[in-house]
This record gives C-alpha cells, sequence and structure tokens, in this order.
C-alpha cells in the first residue's frame, strides 16, 4: 500500500531577554540551581504577574516574519494541572488568542520550494527543571518562568526532510531577530512532532502519535522517517496505529514508546484574572517590527548585491554569528567577496579545527577587513596574508603592525623595484633576444630572480609587469 | 451538568493525585448538592444564558508592560524555606516518572 504521511509540529523557543515572562528575576543558563528565583516564579501566596515588554515585542516580531496576523489584544489563559514542575498549579499561556494566527513560511527542499502553513504562535511561561534520579526527583526554579514562545504548524509537512527544513527555518528566525539562541542541543528550541499516515488520495486521517526527546535537526529528520515507515508496516501487517507518546531513542536511531494516550487531559482553561487585557497599539506593534533586527532573506538579498553567489551567502548565513561577523569586516571598506572567502575559508577552517565558534574567535572582524585591504592593495601577496593571519590569531595584534616587526609587507612600489629589474635585464641581453623571439619562459625565470633579490617581498603581478615593459623598451 | 456523585469525585481525587475518605467524599456531596442548588437559582433568571461570561468587573483594557530590566532574585535559603527536603540547593521530591 502506499501511505502519505501528515506531519505537524510543536516548537517552544526559550527567549533570551533579560527578565523572566512574568517576573522580573533574571534569564540565566547554568546558575546555581534556586538562586534565580522571584515569589512570582515561586508561586507565593497575593504575588502578581506582571507582562514582559520585550517578550511581547519578540512576539510580535516573530509572528511578523512568519506573515501571521497579529492580535493587538494580549489576554492569558491558566492551563490548570498539577505537577511538580509548575508551583502554581497552572501555566500562564495564550490558549484562545494567541498573538499571532494564520501565518505560512516558506522552505526550500530537495523537490523545490513549498509553503508551510503555521496555524499560531503565542506566549506562555516555561516549566522548572526536574532532575530524575532513580529514586527521587530535585527540582531546579531557575527555569520556571522563562518566556517561551510556542509555534504550532498546520499538518503540511510530509516527510522528515521538510519537517527538517521548517526547523531550520524556524530556528534562523528566531537566532537572526535575537529572540532565541536557537539550540536544540541546550533545549532553548525545543519540538514535539505528530505524524500519522493514510492511504495515498485518501481524506481520512489516521492515528497520530507524538515523538518527544528530539533534540537535534537531523534526529527530527530520522525520527520522522523512522516512524512514518514503522507505520506503514503496521499497516501493511493488518495492525492498528495506537494513539501514544514515542521518544526517539539515540543509540537505535529509533522510536519506541513511552506511553499510550487514554484520554485527553482537561486543563480547564480559564481567563487568567490577574492580568486585565492588554490593548497594544499599532505605533506599538510597527515600532516592534520596523526596529526588528534583519533576518537572513534580508541579509542574502543583501550579500547578493554586494556580488557574493548563493552559496558563499549560504554559508555566511549558516548561523547570526557569522554573518555577524561578515558584516562587521565589510565596515572596513575592503572587498566584499575577498572578506566573504576569508570568513568561509580559513577563519572557518580555523574554527572548526580548533573546535570553537566564531563567537569565541580573538581576531576582530574589522582587523581582517584590514588585511583583505592589504591583499587588494598589493601591499601582502596572498601566501604572505595566511602568515600574517596565523599570526594575527597568535598575538591579536594589527595586520600592520605585524607587517612592520617582521618585515614582510610586499614591496609594491616602482622605485624599489626597477632598479632591480634594471640591473637584471642589463645582465642578461640574450635573455631578452630569447623572449622577444618567443620563449614566454624567459619572463618566469626574471620573476624569480627579483623575488630571491628581494626575499619574495616583492609584489608578483607588478613586478611580472614591469618587466615586460622594460623588456619591450630595450 | 455532569451529576456530582461519588466516582466522579474519586476520579477527580484520583486525577489530583490524592486518596478521599469515605466521610469526606459524603461531606463533599453534601457542599456540591448546595452549590449546585444555588446554581439553579440563577438559572432560573430569565434570558441569563444570552448574558456574556465576563472575567473581569470592568470592560476595561490598560497598556501597561514591564520593562524587561531585572531585580535581585530572592536568596536561596529564603526560596526554599517552605520545602520539606532540600538536596545540594534543591528540592527533593518523591520520584515523579516511571
Amino acid at each position: 500500500m502506499e501511505y502519505t504521511a501528515v506531519i505537524g509540529l510543536e516548537i517552544h523557543v526559550e527567549m533570551k531577554t533579560k527578565s523572566k515572562m512574568f517576573s522580573s528575576s533574571p534569564v540565566s543558563y547554568g546558575f546555581d540551581p534556586n538562586t534565580n528565583v522571584s515569589v512570582v516564579d515561586m508561586a507565593f501566596p497575593g504575588t502578581m504577574p506582571t507582562v514582559n515588554k520585550q517578550a511581547v515585542i519578540n512576539a510580535i516580531r516573530v509572528s511578523n516574519a512568519l506573515h501571521m496576523s497579529i492580535d493587538d489584544t494580549v489576554i492569558f489563559e491558566r492551563k490548570n494541572y498539577f505537577y511538580s514542575d509548575l508551583p502554581k498549579g497552572y501555566q500562564i499561556t495564550q490558549q484562545f488568542r494567541p498573538i499571532g494566527s494564520n501565518g505560512y513560511l516558506t522552505i526550500n527542499t530537495s523537490n523545490g520550494e513549498k509553503k508551510i502553513r503555521v496555524e499560531r504562535l503565542h506566549m506562555e511561561e516555561d516549566t522548572c527543571k526536574q532532575l530524575h534520579s532513580w529514586d527521587f526527583s530535585l527540582l531546579d526554579y531557575n527555569r520556571a518562568g522563562i518566556p517561551l514562545i510556542e509555534i504550532v504548524s498546520k499538518p503540511d509537512l510530509t516527510s522528515g526532510e521538510e519537517a527538517a527544513k521548517y526547523v531550520e527555518k524556524i530556528r534562523s528566525i528566531v537566532s537572526f531577530l535575537d529572540v532565541s539562541d536557537g539550540k536544540m542541543e541546550e533545549g532553548s528550541l525545543r519540538c514535539d512532532v505528530n505524524v500519522s499516515i493514510k492511504e495515498k488520495g485518501s481524506d481520512k486521517l489516521g492515528t497520530k502519535v507524538e515523538i518527544k526527546n528530539l533534540n537535534s535537526i537531523a534526529n527530527i529528520q530520522t525520527a520522522i522517517d523512522f516512524e512514518i515507515n514503522r507505520q506503514a508496516l503496521v499497516l501493511d501487517c493488518g495492525g492498528k496505529i495506537e494513539q501514544e507518546t514515542r521518544r526517539f531513542d539515540e543509540g537505535s536511531q529509533e522510536t519506541v514508546i513511552m506511553r499510550l494516550k487514554t484520554d485527553a487531559v482537561d486543563y480547564k482553561y480559564f481567563t487568567e484574572p490577574n492580568i486585565p487585557p492588554i490593548k497594544l497599539s499599532k505605533e506599538f506593534i510597527e515600532d516592534a517590527i520596523k526596529s526588528s533586527p534583519e533576518l537572513a532573506e534580508a541579509r542574502l538579498i543583501r550579500y547578493k548585491e554586494l556580488g557574493l553567489n548563493d552559496y558563499d551567502s549560504s554559508l555566511l548565513l549558516v548561523n547570526k554569528e557569522t554573518s555577524d561577523y561578515f558584516d562587521k569586516a565589510l565596515l572596513s571598506k575592503a572587498n566584499p567577496k575577498l572578506i566573504a572567502n576569508w570568513v568561509i575559508g580559513d577563519v572557518q577552517s580555523y574554527l572548526n579545527k580548533n573546535n570553537i565558534s566564531i563567537s569565541n574567535f580573538k581576531v576582530d572582524p574589522l582587523m581582517l577587513g584590514k588585511l583583505v585591504n592589504l591583499i587588494s592593495e598589493g601591499k601582502v601577496s596572498s601566501k604572505q596574508a595566511k602568515d600574517i593571519f596565523a599570526e594575527m590569531i597568535n598575538s591579536n595584534e594589527d595586520p600592520e603592525t605585524i607587517i612592520s616587526k617582521s618585515g614582510t609587507s610586499q614591496v609594491s612600489d616602482e622605485s624599489a623595484l626597477l632598479p632591480i629589474i634594471t640591473v637584471l635585464l642589463d645582465a642578461n641581453p640574450n635573455l631578452i633576444a630569447d623572449y622577444k623571439a618567443g620563449k614566454d619562459r624567459v619572463l618566469g625565470f626574471f620573476v624569480g630572480q627579483v623575488m630571491k633579490q628581494t626575499q619574495g617581498k616583492a609584489n608578483p603581478s607588478l613586478t611580472s609587469k614591469l618587466i615586460i615593459e622594460e623588456m619591450n623598451r630595450r | 451538568m455532569k451529576e456530582v456523585n461519588e466516582s466522579v469525585l474519586q476520579e477527580a481525587a484520583n486525577k489530583l493525585m490524592f486518596s478521599l475518605k469515605d466521610d469526606e467524599v459524603q461531606r463533599l456531596l453534601i457542599e456540591f448538592k448546595h452549590i449546585i442548588k444555588q446554581m439553579e437559582l440563577i438559572g432560573e433568571i430569565e434570558n441569563v444564558d444570552k448574558v456574556e461570561p465576563m472575567t473581569f468587573p470592568f470592560d476595561v483594557t490598560n497598556s501597561f508592560l514591564r520593562e524587561d530590566k531585572t531585580s535581585e532574585p530572592l536568596k536561596r535559603e529564603d526560596a526554599l524555606k517552605n520545602a520539606k527536603d532540600v538536596v545540594d540547593g534543591q528540592i527533593r521530591l518523591p520520584k515523579v516518572v516511571g
């Protein structure tokens, strides 16, 4: 039997605001447990939530990037459930009026472009972190209350590849908008997947299976493709798909059952009475959008205008940090194409080799731009530039300082080169005759001689130009 | 409306992870009987089903949003003062997942 998969994604994005969604305690990672909590996060009686302005701005910006309609009234609901990850006994979320609704994004897959509809985007608070040991659980409330954006797709995705591209796009949007680090491996972007399959051409939807514990984009793709095959096999063997929650097992690269979903939990949603409806003015929404940081798509257009090709641009846009580095280097007014070559070439290979990220890279982008300028101006050769670059990494010094210290500057001064050339040509009249008779190799010999005498500092293209001019003159 | 009987109460208690004794069930049943009777009084009001539910006493909105600035968090000792069992600065519970 042939089947079509129907896939929907729920993505939670942890915002990198300074303070929490409903309290002013700091948003932080890696701190000692329970040191970044306030009376609101701990649900002390009588405390009142207040809504973080930046979180609302972030939600507006992401909604706008996803072409959504933006609700100008912010209302929250309580999602009631009894569990240790929530001190209040409920989570404050936006169930009935998400701030963003009915949007879409476009993904590029191996089968071309595809539009994926996005149903809703809402704000909510994160829960506390639970550490489960073999016979007890430990609670750390530092994460409780961190602002989250939840983005729910329509079930428009049909393969692991499409789902992976969709998540990649969302990750790019939230990181370029400075809303989140978007790091799946660190949990700042989390993804739950719903997968069902139906007979090809049929309108009858199959039973949904939810997959959790997906901590990388590669795992999302593998898990979905595995799950589609598993469900097809069950149906082909005359079996029935159970409504269940599965998790991805990295070791076996398979999805394994966690629990059956019996009856749906009733969260008894009702309006959060402690937060009166907030009306956002038209100006507030417009300002949030207008002051929005530049998305990868806009940067791509800008890079192409600078003369970069699609491939190079995509390498620069692989993450926000790399693109930011390139943009800063551009301020040096050096040739964009040459800077790009350095960033995606020597810089990237150094980072890969030493396993460091570009945000921890010591060489100032402006200094790299300066080095590129020195190459364009013919003051250093590309070979010398590589040595200078290595020294810049070592000493963190300005390329010009390094050159003056080591005396490696390329001789591009005609008046310095001409006397050497004249002496050389005077000594070899027979070779000039050979050159004029068509022996091109002679030029290479002369250039080599000049390089030798200048300890490799002569600008090769200028030297060769001057030699030809001199020989023609004789 | 769903009838509130013994099994509904037991099921609710079970979902909330606590157990109810028989006399507690009986007491709750009596309380619910009173509450439901009172609610029926409201139901007798003419056209009550046409009235929109309201969450806030006044139909007003505001535009207050808190600036994204941090304030000093609680001292850990204070934050954890109500917890019965603390290990390494974390609250210890019986294991909550299987």
